[in-house]
């Protein structure tokens, strides 16, 4: 009877490890995440107060899934890089909007000044 | 008393079964965050700008929310609830983002076309003050031309003259022509003497190679001898032969006028015969026009 007992909790151990172990390990996910993750920070995502905590959260959830991988739980670390994924991908794209307003105020203020030059010119 | 635990068994069991039965229904925070994100999302300018984006968002939320129906309030249901509420952040981000690129586009396009109007209007504006210089400067050339012409004709005029007339350039009065008054009258006459025709002739011709815009005066002078009076009417008189006879010559009426001054304006001395040979004359003034 007691052999019995720890051949089935042995038997489930191992079962827990063997479908833990079955699931594979996240790498295209995590290169996406990482690479997202990069592209923000060129574009300075890092320095632009409305990206810069998306791409810290993006950054920490990267590493969070890092460890569950190598504690060897591979689909937890799945869905953890599913979070940073979108972190560092909303993190890009508030770098870019960012960009892309302050390029659209340039090109208004460069406007706004040739009329002015213009008007003062024909006074 | 077993009433009361009976009564206390069946309150812990209805709260376990209430408590239950609600964490089955209650959404997590991160799916009530992606539904009003996407709500939001859908509402802006998203599906205009950005609607690859906003579908992505939506599939990621339908999949939360099949994961919720089937899975309930799972860690799983939340990570995917979460990449939705994201995905919807993203597109309502690039959507603002094609916004202020629109507008850049706009405002540059906007000012090219202003500077090319510019450049049009000045080109316009210097083609035609290059055409107000360059008729301008026809008319100047014109206007030396014709300066240059009567100065050489006035010199050819003045050579002329020089063969039986004094010819003196005036600084004040112009070019003066002075004829002796022994060779045009009789003593006391101001009928031309049939010689002076000959010699008038020539001074009409030289007046004719003048400018025609210049004007001609012809001053008659006589000596002192004899009454002022006489002299002056004479000298008036023998000024308006010479006169007529240049007009009957060809010089226009209304350039050429006739006054005399009589004795007033003497040359020489009226003490001798010289000198009064001299004072009396007809002198013809050629003033270029001005």
């Amino acid at each position: 009877m007691k052999i019995s007992f720890i051949s089935i909790v042995g038997g489930a151990a191992l079962l827990t490890v063997g479908c833990a172990s079955s699931f594979p390990a996240p790498t295209q996910k995590l290169a996406d995440a990482e690479s997202a993750s990069r592209s923000a920070r060129e574009l300075g995502a890092d320095k632009k107060t409305a990206a810069q905590l998306n791409l810290k959260l993006a950054d920490e959830e990267i590493e969070a899934a890092k460890a569950q991988m190598k504690a060897g739980d591979n689909r937890r670390a799945d869905f953890i890089l599913l979070r940073a994924k979108a972190d560092a991908e909303l993190a890009l794209a508030l770098a870019r909007e960012h960009d892309a307003k302050v390029e659209t105020v340039k090109a208004v203020d460069s406007s706004n000044a040739k009329q002015n030059a213009t008007t003062n010119g024909a006074q | 008393m077993m009433n009361f635990q009976k009564i206390r068994t069946g309150l812990v069991v209805a709260a376990v079964l209430t408590t239950a039965a609600c964490s089955a229904t209650m959404p997590p925070n991160e799916l009530v965050t992606a539904r009003s994100n996407y709500a939001r999302a859908s509402q802006g300018p998203a599906p205009r700008l950005a609607p690859a984006d906003l579908d992505s968002a939506k599939k990621t939320l339908d999949l939360a929310e099949a994961s919720f129906k089937e899975n309930g309030d799972t860690s799983e249901t939340k990570d995917i609830a979460y990449a939705a509420a994201r995905g919807a952040e993203i597109a309502e981000s690039r959507a603002r983002a094609a916004e202020a690129n629109a507008l850049k586009d706009q405002t540059i396009a906007s000012t090219r076309a202003n500077e090319v109007n510019r450049a049009q209007l000045t080109s316009a504006e210097l083609a035609k003050t290059k055409g107000q210089l360059a008729t301008q400067g026809q008319a100047l050339a014109t206007e030396r031309e014709r300066r240059e012409e009567a100065e050489r004709r006035a010199a050819q005029a003045a050579a002329d003259l020089a063969k039986f007339a004094s010819v003196k350039q005036d600084p004040v009065r112009g070019m003066v022509i002075t004829l002796s008054g022994a060779v045009l009258f009789e003593s006391a006459k101001w009928m031309l003497l049939p010689g002076a025709q000959t010699k008038l002739n020539e001074v009409a011709n030289a007046l004719t190679k003048q400018d025609k815009d210049s004007t001609i005066v012809v001053e008659g002078h006589t000596d002192s001898q004899g009454g002022d009076a006489m002299n002056q009417e004479l000298s008036q008189k023998r000024a308006e032969s010479v006169r007529t006879y240049l007009v009957s010559r060809g010089i226009a009426a209304d350039r050429i006028t006739a006054t005399g001054f009589g004795p007033t304006r003497s040359i020489a001395d009226n003490a001798s015969p010289e000198g009064r040979a001299n004072n009396r004359r007809v002198e013809i003034v050629v003033k270029p026009k001005q």
